[in-house]
């Protein structure tokens, strides 16, 4: 995925304006970094088209975005919000949520089964596929949220600051599970971070967005 | 017993003046600064009420279609702008909307109770058409204006599961559903809940009218019946038709949700 000259106005007064340029191949982890307030979160609304920006374009395998219906691109280019929207009802209902959809229903049908082993994997028991969702702890509900995404299987994923809530060893574990998936057919991760410390993964560069950043016309 | 109405006299109707004697009396010895209101008030109830007794005399008078088709969408209109201006303030085209929701609602559940319940002749009747549009159209602005404030609040409050839902591929309808469901709730729950008591809690207006009129009790209750029928009829449909067009509004081209929605209230 390329993105070209992404410019995005942020604040108000006074309106501070970003551009960026960039990419992520295949397999590769780009982590973007900044201060507080740079507009890291805003690029990935963005590039997930949540939210529009002034000018600039992406291109997904050299296709433009736009020729990507809004819903479609959505799920190819999936954001995970740092704070993970968690619906009524059950963990396992929640991993079921995007099924839902009738994008995502026409393509594949959810599978428990691979879903309870993703669980395992970033070291959440078994039992908690029945407990209420809204009384999990921050740190259970980004690795809840993570695996409900990683179900989805989108091209790029994009992920703001998905370690934070996370203590060493659940951290480790979810980089872990991160650079296994990244490695897969034609995937690729656009991170948030603000952790220092190393990343397990192969193919990783970093992207600076700078505070105040005056490229614009 | 006497089955007539007994009219009443300019000068019982002067009489009445001593009942805001009351009210002033109470608001000046407490001092609470409605004097002007009231006195105002007063004179405007008496102004309209005679204006729109002259009016709909004369409308029924003439009888005439048209006239008739004329006046019910003139109170279309205004009771859109009522509903659109004590909703929420969002970026304009509401009244629009507003307006295709009651004029659905009254027309077509009108044209029902007119046409197939109670089928006066002609059917376009005045004196039936113009009170149940009437009817109809002041509880459906209630319905309206309850289910677009509950639209957009809800929308609000629920950001983080509706973007949660677009980027599982949702489409604004499939991200929208639960706080337009909620928002048609709000809109029928008034004109449900009044079904439960009716008749209990308080006699409905029109009821009570036909019985000072003269009217058998058991015949105005059939009346009534129809009446809170028909209006939680058109709730339903006003509410449904509103809610369903304007939560596209929330939305942008590009099917993710408007910054306005995304910011806090006193910013927006």
């Amino acid at each position: 995925m390329e993105f070209e000259k992404i410019s995005y106005s942020l604040g108000n007064q006074p309106a501070r304006r970003v551009l960026v340029s960039g990419a992520v191949a295949a397999g590769g982890v780009r982590v973007v970094r900044g201060a507080s307030g740079a507009g890291k979160t805003t690029l990935l609304r963005i590039l997930a088209r949540l939210t529009t920006c002034l000018e600039g374009q992406v291109f997904l395998d050299g296709r433009n975005w736009r020729n990507f219906p809004g819903p479609l691109w959505r799920t190819l280019v999936h954001y995970l919000a740092q704070t993970p929207a968690l619906f009524h009802g059950t963990v396992g209902a929640n991993l079921a949520k995007p099924f839902e959809t009738r994008l995502v229903r026409s393509r594949k049908s959810f599978d428990p089964q691979a879903a309870r082993s993703l669980l395992e994997e970033v070291l959440l028991p078994a039992g908690i596929w029945d407990q209420d969702a809204r009384t999990l702890s921050g740190g259970e509900a980004i690795r809840v949220a993570l695996v409900r995404s990683l179900t989805l299987d989108p091209r790029v994923l994009l992920l703001d600051e998905p370690t934070a809530a996370l203590d060493a060893r659940a951290r480790e574990a979810v980089l872990r599970l991160l650079a296994q998936w990244v490695a897969g057919d034609g995937r690729a991760v656009v991170l948030v971070s603000h952790q220092e410390g190393p990343l397990p993964f192969d193919h990783l560069s970093s992207l600076d967005i700078e505070p105040g950043e005056k490229n614009a016309p | 017993m006497n089955n007539s109405v007994i009219p009443i006299s300019n000068l019982q109707l002067a009489f009445s003046v001593f009942l805001v004697l009351i009210a002033g009396g109470v608001a000046a010895f407490l001092r609470l600064g409605l004097l002007r209101n009231l006195a105002w008030g007063t004179v405007r109830t008496f102004l309209q009420l005679v204006l729109v007794g002259y009016v709909l005399a004369y409308i029924f008078a003439v009888d005439n279609l048209w006239l008739v088709l004329g006046v019910v969408t003139l109170m279309c209109l205004v009771a859109a702008q009522t509903a659109v201006r004590r909703g929420p303030a969002v970026a304009g085209g509401h009244f629009l909307l507003a307006f295709t929701a009651v004029a659905a609602s009254t027309y077509l559940v009108g044209s029902l109770v007119t046409g197939l319940i109670i089928a006066p002749h002609p059917f376009y009747e005045a004196r039936i058409v113009i009170p149940i549009s009437g009817m109809i159209l002041g509880n459906t602005m209630n319905g309206i204006a309850l289910a677009l404030d509950r639209l957009y609040s809800e929308a609000r409050s629920r950001t983080g599961e509706i973007e949660g839902l677009l980027t599982f591929g949702a489409t604004p309808w499939e991200a929208a559903r639960e706080a337009v469901r909620e928002a048609i709730r709000a809109g029928m729950t008034p004109t449900i809940n009044s079904l439960m008591v009716v008749g209990l809690v308080s006699l409905p207006g029109m009821m009570t009218g036909q019985i000072l009129a003269g009217t058998d009790p058991r015949q105005a209750v059939r009346y009534q019946i129809v009446v809170m029928l028909m209006i939680a009829a058109a709730a339903a449909m006003g509410c449904l038709i509103l809610v369903g067009l304007s939560y596209k509004k929330l939305f942008n081209a590009d099917g993710a949700l408007q910054p306005f929605v995304l910011q806090s209230r006193d910013q927006g």
